[in-house]
């Protein structure tokens, strides 16, 4: 990864306001009301406040929240399935909010691509037709988009199935023909809204590794959201926590793990099973080793197989090394710190 | 002295009212009370308040001639509906001569083409529209029936009638749908017309139709049958486009199709079961109107059963009851047989 990609989508002092006049109540909540207080004295519902969010072309961005928390509704304002009440939406240095119906429906036809937590593949078409359809809705022939869609199917693992129609598919290979659907359509960016959250455990996990080699093979960028946390660690290359509406924290997932900013994000991160999660890079001591090593680990392992390594024991120190340097160092002590939460969550506790 | 003179004589309108009294008895009972002569004191003493009249127009112009009684109102009805037909014909007379034309033209296609044509013709249709053999063979079965009892011509005529008018509601029902379904402000101005039309007694629109057209027309049946047939196919289209799933609407808007992509690729194929299952009540009704519309010259079963009323025909109009019961059972599978087919080949998840 480099260390500045460029950002493709920028989010800049969003609103969202629900209700007959959104406009007024703006002003109350830059005056600084509050989501429960406006909702009482007006009756309208704040949706999103104050979203500063940059999106960096080739990562992942995961957009986390519990439900409620405007993360559907944030995701919608990127290809303007919803308009804002204020604010600016950048792709690739233009404001599309000026954009009219026209150029929006290009930009939905040709960069940007949709996946859906409820599939919503069209159930009269085929499954080659349903991956074939952004293409189709542009206005290529037929055996022009065949093609495309096939090879994507393929890709997805569901080659076989072409002929048949959704229904007669499970959950996990409909999202698939529903990732399928959005590869055809060839868009560097893809938004996905709790794509894999209907699905059951064990598939979602398929389905991230899917996505992560997709990734790892395509570099688009892509917006996901989600209300698991363990899924936005594994997916996330920058994470952004929506609450009530507001960026709570937002950065490399390993810092937020590490230094939540407020209690809220600490209750968050307080169930995850940190050994998992947490990479050496995130704990070692950079730098120069002093002392004698009993091994290397790479900068991106977790600290489970260093703990696996050291077979339990608490003494041994390792190299960290990274493309045959040596970057750091890591002491066990440091591993054990690490699995700790941090500390105004056990004082609390 | 009638019981509301005082009223008048109170208000100071006795002047008004006398201004341009006529004479003369205005009932049958007022000119049975003048034949019998001077029997009028002795009712009046018989009055209390017991048999105080409610103030009906009628009573009201018992004491005050100004007052117009009821039966006003209906000759001033009459007497409108006489004074704008003209211009009303000139309008709807043009319009509605396609009507005449379709309808006599597929009477004469039906019942001037040999049957041993004619059965297999509908035979295929059958087998097109259902792709069922159990109904192809159902069909063959009643049509064979009615022509061995020599109904063969009037359930031709019947038919030709249906296919005609059923073919109109669709062509114009469904737009209307399509509109509605779009437009709650529409749904709302036009379903108390449909809620009328379906409650509104057949036979009274056929009372103002017989004074717009020659009753030799065929377009006067025809205007009556689509009138009342016409309901379902338009409630149902609204209901179903209404009803197609918004996460697949969402989709198609995320993918930037236009409406017209939206409407004829998503929203008339996923509302297609309901639409059918409208075409269905609406072939059903016009086939109930058909028998009423015999009054109004439509050929076909229904002179039969009139005849059987009429001139206490018990077994002619039994068996063209039959006739018209088995015609019904008829295109109720032909149309069910249509809509199972659609419904398993889109069935939604």
């Amino acid at each position: 990864m480099t260390e500045n990609p460029t950002i493709k989508v920028s989010i800049r002092d969003l609103y969202k306001i629900f209700g007959s006049d959104p406009r007024g109540a703006l002003a109350k909540v830059r005056a600084g009301m509050g989501k429960a207080e406006l909702q009482e004295t007006t009756g309208h519902v704040l949706g999103l406040r104050d979203i500063n969010v940059d999106i960096a072309e080739g990562r992942i961005t995961v957009i986390m929240g519990l439900s409620g928390s405007g993360k559907s509704t944030l995701i919608r304002h990127l290809n303007r399935l919803i308009e804002p009440t204020a604010g600016e939406i950048f792709v690739a240095g233009e404001n599309i909010l000026t954009w009219n119906e026209t150029r929006l429906r290009r930009l939905r036809r040709e960069a940007m691509s949709m996946v859906f937590q409820k599939f919503a593949l069209l159930p009269h078409r085929t499954v080659l037709e349903n991956a074939g359809t952004p293409l189709a809705t542009r206005g290529t022939r037929r055996r022009d988009w065949e093609s495309e869609a096939h090879k994507w199917l393929n890709r997805v693992g569901l080659g076989g199935n072409a002929e048949q129609y959704p229904h007669e598919l499970s959950g996990g290979m409909q999202q698939r023909v529903g990732i399928a659907r959005a590869l055809t359509s060839n868009a560097g960016i893809m938004l996905m809204d709790e794509a894999f959250s209907a699905l059951d455990p064990l598939i979602r996990s398929d389905m991230q590794d899917l996505l992560i080699e997709l990734q790892g093979e395509l570099q688009k960028t892509i917006v996901f959201i989600t209300h698991d946390l363990d899924e936005a660690l594994k997916l996330a290359d920058h994470l952004v926590i929506l609450k009530d509406g507001a960026v709570v924290q937002q950065g490399d997932p390993q810092h937020i793990l590490l230094k939540p900013a407020d209690p809220y994000i600490e209750d968050f991160v307080a169930d995850i099973n940190r050994a998992r999660v947490v990479r050496v890079r995130s704990v070692m001591q950079a730098g120069p080793v002093d002392g004698a090593t009993v091994g290397d680990v790479a900068p991106n392992d977790n600290l489970e197989s260093v703990i696996a390594r050291a077979g339990g024991a608490m003494d041994p120190r390792f190299r960290v090394v990274h493309d045959d340097k040596v970057i750091g160092f890591l002491e066990m002590a440091m591993v054990m710190r690490a699995l700790v939460p941090s500390q105004s969550r056990t004082e609390a506790a | 002295m009638a019981t509301y003179d005082g009223v008048f004589d109170a208000l100071g309108l006795r002047e008004w009212c006398d201004a341009d009294a006529r004479t003369g008895p205005m009932s049958m009972e007022d000119l049975m009370a003048s034949a019998q002569g001077g029997s009028d004191d002795s009712a009046e003493a018989a009055r209390s308040l017991w048999d105080l009249p409610f103030p009906s127009l009628d009573a009201l112009a018992e004491s005050c001639a100004a007052v117009p009684r009821s039966r006003d109102l209906t000759v001033g009805l009459e007497r409108g509906f006489l004074d704008i037909r003209d211009s009303l014909k000139v309008v709807v007379d043009p319009v509605t001569q396609p009507l005449s034309w379709m309808l006599r033209e597929m009477l004469w296609i039906m019942t001037a083409t040999p049957w041993w044509i004619m059965i297999p013709i509908l035979l295929v249709i059958t087998w097109l529209v259902g792709r069922s053999w159990r109904v192809v063979t159902l069909v063959a079965v009643f049509i064979g029936f009615l022509a061995f009892v020599d109904h063969y011509v009037p359930a031709m005529q019947t038919m030709a009638i249906i296919f005609v008018c059923a073919f109109i509601c669709v062509l114009f029902g469904v737009p209307i749908g399509i509109a509605m379904s779009r437009s709650d402000r529409l749904q709302r101005s036009v379903t108390p017309i449909l809620d009328m039309l379906q409650t509104l007694p057949p036979f009274v629109y056929l009372i103002p139709l017989i004074f717009l057209f020659s009753v030799t027309e065929p377009k006067l049946y025809g205007i009556a049958i689509i009138l009342y047939a016409i309901v379902p196919v338009i409630r149902l289209t609204d209901l179903g486009i209404r009803l197609v799933d918004k996460d697949v609407i969402e989709a198609a808007d995320a993918f930037g199709m236009t409406n017209r992509q939206k409407l004829f690729g998503v929203q008339i194929p996923l509302a297609l079961p309901n639409i059918m299952a409208g075409v269905n009540q609406t072939i059903m009704m016009s086939l109930a109107m058909v028998v009423i519309a015999s009054l109004v010259s439509a050929p076909g079963l229904g002179v039969l059963v009139l005849r059987g009323i009429r001139n206490l025909e018990l077994g002619t109009g039994l068996v063209a009851g039959l006739g018209i019961v088995l015609l019904a059972i008829l295109l109720d599978r032909v149309t069910k047989s249509a809509l199972a087919r659609i419904d398993t080949s889109r069935k939604q998840t």
